[in-house]
Order: structure tokens, then sequence, then C-alpha cells
């Protein structure tokens, strides 16, 4: 049984909707700029990977808009593209269609204004647990469109998307549902999560005068992850339902494999991110030397960057060379929660338009990263098996096949 | 701020608020179930005149509140600062 991609939507800090994004992205268009949602001063970074171009009120209701946190509007605006793209789903009963969302921090730009208020002994906002909780986003999607099978959250820090794309897999092949609207949304460039990033020396500081470049994935120089915000959604369903209501597939969902490095809760390892790959890979009944393509999970850290790169190697041994490479975060900064979502979106793109995307900012790579990252240039090429790779806090690794049909 | 300028403030408030419900049609005996309302709706609307207006409701009393006019009574016997004026 294969499972399959047939519809596709993202909000994210270089561009709304698929074309939109996949343009810029083809053209290596920077997304980060100095923060505007608040005062930054007293921040160390002070940059992140925006969406301002977007307005809740286009899709919802004062109500439901009082009733929903930011993460909340950009998942359901990426559903409502990916179910208009995906077309007519009514032959599918509702109870068979699920939600799979991933969400680090769930609705914290709540939490933070709620908090604020009860320290200043101000009432506190009915909505305060329904908009924080993460499964907010995927309650909204299956109200707001009828979808009343399973309705999953997966938070696992930076790769809730992706593990949330391979519990959607799951439900598919064992039956559980017939369609899921699979994928992730992060809504956190916020004061008090900056600082807890910065206060783990996570983040970039050195760019502030010059965000464009802040953000470089693989590069002499990264200091730290940009901040990002965004949601991106898949509809899968079975290749075969697929073809019988005569949907337009964009790619298979081939196999998801998942490791934890049960290691150390912040700092990457070698072995769980192979670990992920491989199982990812097995899962799709193939073997390392089928992939032509990874998504690399890739945040600009100079520790994350060089662990990812040695893990590649292992895994490929001497064809790690030949594989291109790009980081989608070049461009937009880490997502957190959503950000396997996207890498996934730029994943099946890469597949479906045979144009692989840049990892921008690599005028020159650090010695310790020495593999084909698609420096700066886009490049043609025609692809078959993509790998998207996710590693998060937790010590979490998950990674996702795509193949064409 | 004179009865009817306050009247005529929460009216309005409940107006940009309600969802189909043709906004003539409210008064001051306008419940709050009659205009659309639930009970967390409600929880909702009245935080939201908390902070429009400048009041708080005391936690006994709100529960008392259950019209349009009732909202323009509490405010007008716990008048805030800037409405005494």
């Amino acid at each position: 049984m294969h499972i399959v991609v047939t519809g596709m939507g993202i909000v994210a800090p270089i561009g709304t909707g698929i074309d939109q994004f996949w343009n810029a992205a083809v053209n290596g268009v920077n997304g980060i700029t100095r923060i505007q949602g608040f005062d930054a001063s007293s921040l160390h970074s002070r940059i992140a990977g925006q969406i301002t171009d977007f307005n809740p009120a286009d899709f919802l209701s004062p109500k439901q808009i009082e009733q929903t946190d930011r993460f909340t509007h950009l998942a359901i605006s990426a559903a409502q593209q990916a179910l208009a793209d995906a077309g007519d789903l009514e032959n599918y009963s509702p109870r068979r269609l699920g939600v799979s969302l991933g969400s680090g921090m769930g609705g914290f730009g709540t939490f933070e204004s709620s908090v604020t208020r009860k320290f200043q002994n101000k009432s506190m906002p009915p909505f305060t647990v329904p908009r924080i909780m993460a499964n907010s986003a995927a309650a909204w999607i299956a109200t707001k469109f009828g979808w009343k099978g399973a309705n999953l959250t997966c938070s696992t820090a930076c790769s809730s998307a992706g593990n949330a794309i391979g519990m959607a897999l799951d439900l598919l092949r064992t039956g559980k549902a017939d369609a899921v609207i699979a994928g992730g949304a992060e809504a956190c460039v916020l004061p008090l999560t900056m600082s807890g990033f910065e206060a783990l020396h996570a983040l970039s500081t050195g760019f502030n005068d010059d965000p464009a470049h802040a953000s470089r994935p693989f590069a002499q120089g990264r200091d730290g992850f940009v901040m990002g915000e965004g949601a991106a959604i898949l509809v899968l369903e079975k290749e075969e339902q697929a073809l019988q209501r005569g949907a337009h597939i964009y790619a298979r969902l081939a196999g998801y494999g998942c490791a934890c490095d049960a290691a150390h809760l912040v700092a990457p390892d070698i072995d769980g991110q192979v670990a992920a790959m491989q199982a990812a890979i097995e899962d799709a009944g193939m073997t390392p030397d089928q992939v032509d393509y990874i998504n690399a999970h890739a945040t600009s850290t100079p520790l994350g960057d060089v662990i990812e790169t040695k893990a590649i190697k292992q895994l490929f041994g001497e064809r790690a060379q030949e594989i291109p490479i790009s980081a989608t975060k070049s461009m937009i900064g880490h997502t957190i929660g959503a950000s396997a979502a996207i890498g996934s979106i730029a994943t099946i793109m890469t597949l479906h338009t045979g144009t692989i995307h840049p990892t921008i900012n690599l005028a020159e790579a650090d010695p310790e990263c020495d593999l084909n990252y698609t420096p700066n240039q886009a490049i043609r090429k025609n692809t078959r098996v993509g790998v998207c790779n996710a590693f998060a806090f937790g010590g979490n690794n998950a990674s996702l096949v795509f193949t064409t049909r | 701020m004179d009865t009817a300028e306050l009247e005529a403030k929460v009216i309005a408030f409940i107006a940009s608020k309600v969802e189909n419900i043709d906004t003539s049609t409210i008064t001051t005996a306008s419940k709050f179930e009659e205009l659309g309302f639930d009970s967390l709706d409600t929880v909702q609307l009245l935080f939201d005149a908390e902070e429009t207006f400048g009041v708080n409701f005391d936690g006994d009393e709100v529960k008392g509140l259950r019209s349009v006019g009732d909202i323009i009574d509490y405010i007008s016997k716990h008048p805030p600062e800037d409405l005494k004026k």
C-alpha cells in the first residue's frame, strides 16, 4: 500500500501558498528581518523569520480569533490551502478523516500574555487554556473542516511535525483513517521563548545588524539558529483511493523512522540521527544507495550542522558526497515544531519539479561541513527519493522518505 | 458620562461581539443567550467588557449579569475612575 500527498499548504516567512513559497525558495530569498512584533531591545538575538502579510480575519470570525492563538491561525490557513489543493474529499466518511499535527510550544504567545496579566493581578482571559494547549490547532482544523476521525498532536520540540507526519502515515497504513491532514505549526517569535533559547546560547546573536546573513547552515561564522514561525500542512491518503477520485498526486510518503538519543536532552548525537534516517529508508523498503536528495535539519548552530554532516557520511559512506543536500532554514530560520512540515514540502517540491533549492549564505563552508549543500544557487536535477530530517531537543530524531510515483 | 452615553457605548460594544444577529435589535433588555452567547461566550464577553470599560466584575455579582442592561447597571454602580469625570 502506498500513501501519497495530494494537497499542500504553507505559511512561511518567504511566502504564503505553495507557489509563492517554492518560487522564493528556488530563488534563495532571505526571510530573516529585525523583530517587528514586540520590543526586542533587551534580547541578544533581535532577528527572526516572521510572517508579516497575514490576517486571520481573512478566514476566521472575530469571536474565533479571540478564542485562538497565532499558531492555530497559521495552521488553519495552511490546512485551508491544502484542502483546496486536494480537491473533492466528499467520498470519505468524516469519521475516517484524521488530523495529525506537530507543535513544539503550542499557544505560547497566549501563555506569555496570560502569565503577564496574572502577575499584574488582572483577570484571566477565559480562553487561556484552550488557546495554549498544544492540540488546539488540530482541534480547530477538525472543527472548522468537519474532520471527525483521529485527532492527534505530537510535541517533540523541533521534530514535532516529522513525528506528526509519521503518525499520519501509521494511521493510514493501519487502516485507522482514509485521509489525514498532517503537518505542523509554530508561532514563538516571542520574548520568553527567545530568552529561553538565548539562555542556552542556541540563538544567533552576531547578525542583528545584518539579518539577511544570520541563518547560515554549514557556513563559516555561523553562531546559532534564527527563530522562525510558520505552518505547513499535507493532505495524505492511500494511492489507490487518490487515483480513484482523480486526485493530483505530488509524491509518495514512503517511509518514516524515529529514534531517541537517550543521551543528552539538548546535544545532538550522530548515532541517533543515523538510526532515524536508516529506519525511515528501511520503512520505505529501500536502501541508502537509492536516496538522491536530503533536506537537512541544519539549523545553523555550530555543533548541529557538523553532527548532521557526520551522520550523513556515516550512513551513506562515499555516496554522501554525491547526494545534493539543502537547508531550507537558511532562508526562513528555525520554525521549531513546523520545521519538518516545511522541510517536507521542500522535499516534495524538489521531487515534483526537478529543482533543488539552494542553501543560502554559504559562500565559505565550515571545513568540517564538506558535503554538497547546493550552495547559493538552485540546481536542476531530477531526483526520485528524498529524505527530510528533523532532529530535536529531547534527543528526538525523525526522518521521512518521500519518493516519486 | 451620562446614562444615555454609557448605554450607547455598551450597546455598540455588544453589537461588535455578536455574530449573525441584526445589531439594530439589541436593547438594554436583550439577554446574552438571546444574542447567541452560550455560557462560555458570555464569560468571554464579560472579560472583554472589563477590558473595554475598565471595570472588574466581582466574582459573586458576575453570576447575576445576564443582559445588556445588567452590564450598564454594574458599570453605573461601580464607575471606573475615567468614567466618573
